[in-house]
């Protein structure tokens, strides 16, 4: 494992979670391009990407990497960046969730509503994690390279 | 003292120049990224205290030596 390759593992997972996350987000507010998903079925990609680029990030910490290139990707300055982004992460989605809860039509209030809030808050989340991880992929690999 | 923190003044870049290792070299001695060696001698990042003892020990100075307190 290279701070490229966790980059580029990163950074695709992020960005197709990012895609598929804003496309799911504006149908579900009613902004909707224009233009629709015609397959469905696609929108596993995003999990699928993140589940196997979790498995190989995790096999190769314990079978195919040495104890120094370890060391290097798994460090606790890394850690400390990965804590602040994720601290973010959770500090944006509490304002957002507020946000949602607020602009949802309360005077007509029935299930099909309240299943696409919550819709609408699984989106909104998705979105912020994924544009973390993209924003984390490129700040650590160009810490890697530069500083 | 070089580029600090404002919680830690650290001295880390002349000591690791005096003794002829570069960043890359003493971020393997010391088990960390180069990274963090360059955010430390930056100011950018306070290590952890086991980390500031694997530096210091490759250095072969003491941990006051190499960070005090403003």
């Amino acid at each position: 494992m290279t701070f490229f390759k966790r980059f580029l593992v990163l950074f695709i997972s992020g960005a197709v979670q990012v895609f598929f996350a804003t496309y799911l987000l504006l149908e579900l507010l009613g902004l909707s391009l224009g233009w629709h998903l015609a397959y469905h079925n696609i929108m596993f990609v995003p999990g699928i990407l993140i589940f196997l680029g979790s498995g190989y990030l995790t096999v190769s910490y314990y079978f195919f990497s040495d104890e120094k290139a370890n060391n290097s990707l798994y460090d606790e300055f890394t850690a400390v960046r990965y804590y602040k982004l994720g601290a973010a992460g959770y500090a944006i989605n509490g304002i957002g969730i507020f946000i949602l809860y607020s602009i949802q039509d309360w005077s007509n209030w029935n299930f099909e509503l309240a299943n696409n809030m919550i819709y609408q808050i699984a989106a909104f989340a998705w979105l912020v994690f994924g544009v973390l991880m993209v924003w984390f992929s490129m700040g650590d690999y160009k810490e890697s390279k530069s500083g | 003292m070089g580029k600090s923190h404002e919680k830690l003044l650290n001295n880390l870049e002349g000591l690791r120049k005096g003794a002829g290792l570069t960043q890359q070299e003493l971020s393997e001695s010391a088990e960390v990224s180069r990274k963090s060696i360059n955010a430390i001698e930056n100011g950018v990042y306070v290590p952890s205290t086991v980390l500031a003892l694997k530096i210091a020990r490759t250095l072969n100075c003491s941990v006051e030596g190499l960070f005090r307190l403003p």
